[in-house]
This record gives structure tokens, sequence and C-alpha cells, in this order.
């Protein structure tokens, strides 16, 4: 397994300096800001969009759960990096020399935070409407396959990333449904101030 | 690192802005929508947000480590709450002085951003708490609860 997630590393990374425009937009994609921000505004487009009042409360408690999820993953990479650190890449001792293209970060390769968040907010958004969910998973494998092609993951990483970003969303889903009817009570409250 | 903060900061009002104009102009929230052309509204809230970006990635070089200059994930998260606040901010406010000759109709009470497909948010919030003001002791609790 181990082996098998070098060598795709290596592969994709090796890829890196041969085309100019390709790395350029992959130190964009695999930003801290790009995908992030993407993800973030799709969230926030979320609280204006449905065709009736009903379809707008499912989407805005929709945004309390993507909300959630994002923090709850971060949380949860947070406290497993306390239990485990992998090195990054262009810190192990690897056979082949890896070409960095983004900033060297010094927490630990696995999971990936950024897999992770990208992930959750994807599966909180999936859950409201599918067609922005599943863009937003198109740009999580984006940005992850960006930072593992930049030399600062390894492609077992993101899939770790993946799979927290994914539990915390089913998990927020969860927590969201528990305290029923609250959120709606909430958002009545906003709909008072007609923000919601 | 404080240039950053507002780089970043501005990166998302702008955006913002211009994609609540989109989902404004696609929710039929024509009180919350500066221009009346959909054509128009829809180029002027994705020219927003690509400018905004290529302005952002454009004029310097981001990848910086939070250490050396960069935000860490928390001020991240904060300057987006801001600057989407401030862009969802000054969308009701502006909204409301280019609307204000608009056609309205009073909201009925309760209904949120629905009641700005017929008003601005000025005059529905006017109408809004007006109506609470009077009503809560008895309606409040019923509302609520749904």
């Amino acid at each position: 397994m181990a082996d098998a997630d070098t060598a795709l590393l290596v592969w994709l990374n090796g890829l890196a300096g041969a085309f100019g425009p390709i790395d350029s937009a992959a130190r964009v994609v695999g930003s801290d800001y790009a995908v992030p921000a993407a993800m973030g505004l799709t969230i926030l487009a979320q609280w204006f969009a449905g065709v009736d009042s009903d379809d707008r409360m499912r989407r805005q408690v929709g945004v309390f759960v993507a909300l959630t999820a994002v923090a709850l993953a971060s949380w949860i990479v947070f406290a497993g990096n306390e239990l485990y650190f992998r090195l990054r890449p262009f810190d192990a001792a690897l056979e082949h020399e890896v070409m960095v293209l983004l900033y060297r970060p010094t927490d630990s390769s696995f999971p990936s935070n950024s897999a992770a968040v990208a992930f959750a907010a994807a599966g909180g958004v999936w859950l409201i409407s599918r067609r922005a969910g599943l863009a937003l998973f198109g740009l999580a494998i984006a940005y992850g396959t960006a930072r593992v092609y930049g030399g600062i993951h390894y492609p077992l990483d993101i899939l770790g990333g993946a799979v927290v970003g994914l539990v915390a969303a089913a998990m927020a889903h969860g927590f969201w449904r528990l305290i029923d009817p609250a959120p709606a009570v909430i958002i009545r409250a906003m709909r008072i101030l007609c923000i919601a | 690192m404080f240039s950053f903060v507002v780089d970043y900061y501005l990166l998302v009002s702008v955006a913002a802005f211009g994609v609540i104009q989109v989902a404004a102009c696609l929710g039929q929230l024509h009180g919350l929508v500066l221009l009346r052309s959909r054509r128009a509204t829809w180029v002027l809230g994705l020219g927003l947000a690509v400018a905004a970006a290529a302005w952002f990635f454009g004029v310097e070089d981001r990848n910086i480590n939070d250490y050396e200059g960069g935000l860490d994930a928390n001020i991240q998260a904060l300057m987006f709450f801001l600057g989407a606040s401030t862009a969802y901010t000054a969308t009701l406010a502006l909204s409301s002085v280019v609307n204000r000759r608009a056609a309205a109709a009073n909201p009925e009470p309760g209904e949120g951003l629905a009641g700005l497909r017929k008003t601005t948010f000025a005059r529905a919030l006017a109408h809004s708490l007006s109506y609470w003001r009077r009503e809560w002791r008895t309606r409040i609790l019923p509302y609520l609860s749904g």
C-alpha cells in the first residue's frame, strides 16, 4: 500500500515542471485560498437559492450542516495529528527527488486537512443540492490532486482526508437532525429580520 | 500579514457581492438585485467574482506559509465570515436604495427573504418589525414552532 502510494506520488509529481501553465494552475488550485473560497461562496449561494419557502429553509439548514462539517473535519484532523505524524513527501527520504510547487507545510502529511475540509464542505452541500455538491466534489478532487502534483501530499493523505471529511459531513447532518426543530426555529427567527 | 488579511477580506467581500447578485437573480429575489436585466446581473455577478480572484492571485504570490505572512485557517475562516457579512450588508443597503422607486407589495409576516420578491429589504424589514411589535405576544410562539 505504502509502495503504491509513493509510486503514485512519484508519477504525478514527476509531471511537474514539464509544462509551465499546468504548474501555474496547480499553484492556484492547490493554494490555501482558491478552492476554500470557491467552496465558501457556493455555500453562501445556497442561502439564497430555493424555489419556495420550504426549499429555501431546507437549503439554509444545509448551510448550517456544511459549516458544522467543515469545523468538525478540521477538529478531527487536528486531534488525529496529536496521535500520528507522517513526514511530508519533500521531507521523507525518497529515492526520487520531489518537486515542490507550493509552500512547505510543517504539520503532519496524513490525513490532509485541506482535503478533509474540502470533502466535508462538498458532502454537506451534496445533502442539499446534488448539482452543487457534485461540482464541489469535483473541486475537492482537483484540490487534492493539485496538492499531490505540487509535492506536499501523498495520495493516501488525500484519501484519508476525504474519508474524514465525509464522516464529518455525516456526523454534522446527524447532529442537526438530532436537535430538530432548533434549526427551523433559528431560521424563522432570522426571517423576522428578513435575512433568511 | 496585515496586508494579506486585508487582501483576502477584499477578495471575499467583492466575490461574495457578485455571488449574492447571481443567487438572488436565480431565486427571483428582485428586491436584492441591482440591475433589471437578468443577463446584466449575471455579467456583473460573475465578473466581480472573477475579477476579484484574478486581482488576488495576480498581484503577488499567495503561496506563503502562515508563519511567514500567510493566513492560518482560523484567520481565514474569520475573514471569510466578515467578508461575506460585509457583502450581504452592502447588498441589503444598496438594493434598498436602488430599488426604492420600484412597485412594492407588503410581504407576509415571517416570509423572510421570499418577501424580497415583492419589495426591498428596507421596506420588508420595516413592515416585519412593525407587525411583530404589535403581534408578538400572541403570534410569536406559534410562528417559531411552525
